[in-house]
């Protein structure tokens, strides 16, 4: 396993160390390790089932909602383990949000949408809310399009449109981290660049870790690209050094599309 | 038949010559379009037959049927008559079924009271709380709770829950509780309105369970895990995400058992203690219900010559009939209005 | 904002108990049930039991057994032929406006009360034609009640034939009828299947329209369809229980555990052979 550490050029937001996951008898995830800098964009890359996904939803320890799946290792969030026992993990989804595959809008209005996580983490001022909605929809760049409908139901906006309104959604608690499980893999190529052009505006505010099928989608928005095949994270660079310049074998493999 | 060119696959069967020269499609055609007629004008047929036949009651109780509280045939053995709206009746006949009317909405209200938060318990904890391997077993267990007779919750009824309800349960509540409204008054017998709410509420929540439970399976599971994600805490997710998505399927399913419970006869004729002419003032005190009463005032409409009190009979389920029909249509409009506004 | 993620998990939690508790008390209250029929019914279903009539206040449950054989089978074959007819008349045959009229028309006849059914049909038969209380106004009156079940559950099953099945068949020149024959009801006979036997469980349990159909005999049910009432085991279990008698006590509570033991059966099967069926000619 050749992997390079990232350059450090700004402080370490999470750094996974020997992260493994089983799901019952079935490891995932073999002992990756992998330091993700603030305020940059990491690819997850590699081919259908090779455990990119599996390891993303560690980060916020969405596993915890499946019974019979175990996770290992550390994950340390500006240095705190947020595995460590004693840690609540709905605090930590406070911090490190997540925007799925499917867009999956509540059936509530635009605004209940992106109202709803604020909501529940105790902000009830209508004002300050349509603040934060106005800013979250501003980021996620959906509020020129939105702004005369807040109170039409979610439902009605077009699947790229959708998938917007759950960026901003993700947006409107104030997370330090956003994970993204192929984002646009269910969108035209229309919507899919929007969602890129957005990503790309995330990152002064967030760091962003997003898997992606698509090399070219990370070889366009990441800064760093991590590889992964059966479990293994096999390689990990800046992004233009892993397209150009592949240390290990597997990946070139992969890039150059021997396989996946 | 060589002309006929939609007739493939080579010589028919002749086996009836009628058959054969109507053609089996039209003969299918016909025998199926019958048996669905006739499923379609069951539902007619019982409307006019009841209407009709009721009549001359509906004639002579007037509006007497929802607000009198009297249900008397009448003198049977003196030979006075009473004639009114041209429909004769014997003496001193008084056909009021407010106490009726009051008894069925009454029970039905109080029984969905504990029903409803109780079977959205049951299917959050059906959906959420039971580990895959046991949820057959369980939901076995849900169905074959609405497979069980209303006579044998009536007989659980009479034989175990009315003694407790009249030995334990009442003098512990009207000692402890009784300055709550409707808690007080002495327990009596243990027959009447909370004994037939009961039975009432345990029959709802089967079918309440389940459908609850398949209407919030059938949610898509990434709203719960979008709730998650956003750092709700699990009952938050089911309550403010996956729930409120679901509520016209639940309003539906609760109207629909309320309609149910609307005309639930046997338990009910069991345990509610037959009251004629009283309005409950608490819990424990009878009351009756339209259904019951149809089958418990049977008997004795039977010697009324003049026939009024089986058409006053016929015109309560008459009534009962559009009550629950009303209960339906209004669930079903709320469903129709959920498909409307693109809700799942 | 600590505060509020404190509270809010220890409200869930408390929350989460209690809907477990209250999953707990359902399937107690079942149990009870269940336990205290059984408990009590099954010492009383003596052999002889089985094969004496009642009379009067006691004796055994024979006719009430048979009588309530005959109405259901005759209920299930009348709703049979009518309720899966209708289905395939809607699936098969009807245009849109149609199926919905059909569709509106069972969706009310589910909601009506089986008092008001049996009340209808003891004005219509019973006196209005004179058949008296008799086996074919009580096997009517169940069927009506079955009916919304099977059509619904016949409906679901033939909706559910693949497409592409039935296109086959078309594309090699089958015509409506014998595609329906071919094809769609051996598809559909497990989800009709199930229909029937959850229809049968409710026709086995039903009583108020019985009362006013059927009547009650003391007699072994003659197989005269008119002018001769016939018994059933929920009437047994309903006035039985009422008489201050310990041997009519004994009789309802073995009427209530037959048919308890009758309903747990049938629920049974309906869930294992149909899904062993399936299972045999579909690889599930």
């Amino acid at each position: 396993m050749t992997t390079s550490i990232a350059p450090s050029a700004t402080h370490t937001k999470l750094d996974i160390r020997a992260l493994n996951v089983y799901y019952g008898a079935f490891q995932a995830i073999q002992n990756a390790s992998l330091a993700v800098p603030d305020h940059c964009v990491m690819a997850l890359i590699g081919p259908s089932g090779c455990g990119k996904s599996t390891f993303l939803r560690a980060l916020n320890r969405m596993h915890d909602l499946q019974p019979g799946t175990r996770v290992e290792g550390k994950v340390l969030l500006d240095g705190s383990d947020i595995y460590a026992p004693g840690i609540d993990a709905v605090a930590i989804r406070h911090r490190i949000g997540m925007v799925f595959q499917r867009p999956n809008p509540f059936p509530k209005s635009i605004f209940d949408n992106v109202a709803y996580g604020p909501r529940l983490h105790g902000t009830q001022d209508k004002k300050t809310l349509m603040e934060i909605a106005e800013r979250s929809l501003r980021s996620a760049a959906l509020w020129d399009e939105v702004k005369d409908r807040m109170d039409k139901s979610a439902l009605t906006l077009s699947g790229g449109q959708q998938q917007r309104l759950c960026i901003a959604r993700c947006l409107a608690v104030d997370p330090e981290v956003v994970l993204m499980d192929e984002p646009a893999s269910a969108l035209d190529p229309i919507a899919t660049s929007k969602i890129e052009d957005l990503i790309d505006g995330l990152k002064d505010k967030y760091t962003v870790v997003i898997v992606t099928h698509s090399m070219q989608q990370a070889a366009r928005i990441s800064d760093f690209t991590a590889f992964f095949l059966m479990g293994e994270l096999v390689e990990l660079s800046t992004t233009s050094e892993i397209f150009t310049k592949p240390k290990d074998k597997r990946t070139e493999d992969y890039i150059t599309g021997r396989y996946g | 038949m060589d002309s006929n060119l939609g007739y493939a696959g080579g010589a028919p069967k002749a086996r009836l010559p009628l058959l054969q020269r109507i053609g089996t499609q039209r003969v299918v055609r016909f025998l199926f379009g019958s048996a669905a007629t006739i499923s379609t004008l069951v539902i007619v047929l019982m409307l006019v037959f009841l209407g009709i036949y009721a009549f001359p009651a509906i004639r002579f109780n007037g509006l007497g049927i929802l607000t009198q509280s009297v249900w008397n045939i009448g003198d049977q053995y003196g030979s006075g008559h009473v004639v009114r709206a041209g429909i004769t009746a014997m003496q001193g006949a008084q056909f009021g079924g407010l106490v009726f009317v009051f008894g069925t909405v009454v029970t039905a209200f109080v029984a969905m009271l504990f029903a409803v938060p109780l079977s959205l318990l049951v299917a959050v904890a059906l959906v959420y709380r039971v580990p895959p391997r046991l949820r057959p077993l369980v939901n076995a267990v849900v169905e074959l709770m609405a497979g069980v007779p209303s006579v044998v919750y009536g007989l659980w009824g009479i034989v175990v829950l009315v003694p407790f309800i009249g030995q334990r349960l009442g003098p512990w509540t009207t000692e402890h509780l009784g300055f709550l409204p409707f808690l007080g008054g002495p327990a009596g017998s243990g027959n009447g309105l909370l004994a037939s709410s009961v039975l009432l509420s345990l029959m709802a929540m089967p079918f309440m369970v389940a459908t609850i439970r398949d209407v919030i399976l059938a949610q898509e599971k990434s709203i719960f895990e979008a709730s998650m994600a956003l750092g709700s805490t699990s009952w938050q997710a089911v309550t403010k995400a996956v729930m409120p998505s679901v509520t016209n399927g639940i309003f539906a399913a609760v109207l629909v058992a309320l309609g149910r419970a609307l005309g639930e006869t046997m338990a009910v004729l069991m345990v509610c203690g037959g009251a004629v002419g009283i309005f409950a003032q608490n819990i424990f005190q009878s009351v009756n219900t339209i259904a019951a009463v149809i089958v418990s005032q049977l008997e004795s409409a039977l010697t009324d010559p003049t026939g009024l009190a089986q058409k006053s009979l016929a015109e309560l389920a008459l009534m009962l009939f559009v009550i629950t029909l009303f209960v339906n249509i209004v669930a079903r409009l709320i469903l129709h209005g959920a498909d409307r506004s693109g809700e799942a | 904002m600590r505060a509020t993620t404190l509270r809010n998990r220890v409200s869930g939690q408390f929350w989460w108990a209690a809907s477990v508790v209250a999953l707990l008390l359902v399937i107690a209250v079942l149990v009870a049930i269940f336990g205290f029929v059984i408990s009590r019914g099954l010492p009383a279903l003596k052999p002889s039991v089985l094969f004496t009539v009642t009379s009067g206040t006691s004796g055994g449950l024979a006719n009430a057994i048979a009588g309530t054989f005959l109405l259901v089978i005759c209920g299930v074959v009348l709703v049979t032929l009518i309720g899966i007819g209708t289905a395939l008349w809607m699936v098969e045959f009807a245009n849109p406006s149609q199926r919905r009229l059909v569709r509106f028309a069972i969706d009310v006849l589910a909601g009506v009360p089986s008092i008001v059914v049996g009340y209808f049909l003891y004005v219509a038969l019973v006196e209005s034609l004179g058949w008296g209380f008799s086996l074919l106004a009580g096997a009517i009156s169940l069927t009506i009640i079955m009916l919304p079940f099977v059509v619904r559950a016949a409906d679901l099953a033939l909706s559910g034939v693949p497409r592409a099945l039935r296109d086959g068949a078309i594309a090699l020149g089958a015509r409506p009828a014998t595609v329906t024959f071919s094809i769609a009801i051996p598809w559909a006979i497990p989800g009709i299947l199930t229909g029937l036997l959850v229809a049968t469980g409710i026709g086995l349990g039903e009583t108020a329209p019985l009362i006013y159909t059927a009547g009650w005999s003391n007699f072994m049910p003659s197989l005269a369809p008119t002018h001769s009432p016939v018994g059933y085991l929920t009437y047994v279990v309903w006035t039985f229980i009422s008489m201050p008698f310990s041997d009519s006590h004994a009789l309802a509570y073995a009427a209530a555990a037959l048919l308890m033991i009758l309903i747990f059966t049938l629920n049974l099967v309906s869930r294992t052979a149909v899904d062993y069926w399936v299972l045999r000619t579909r690889g599930g």
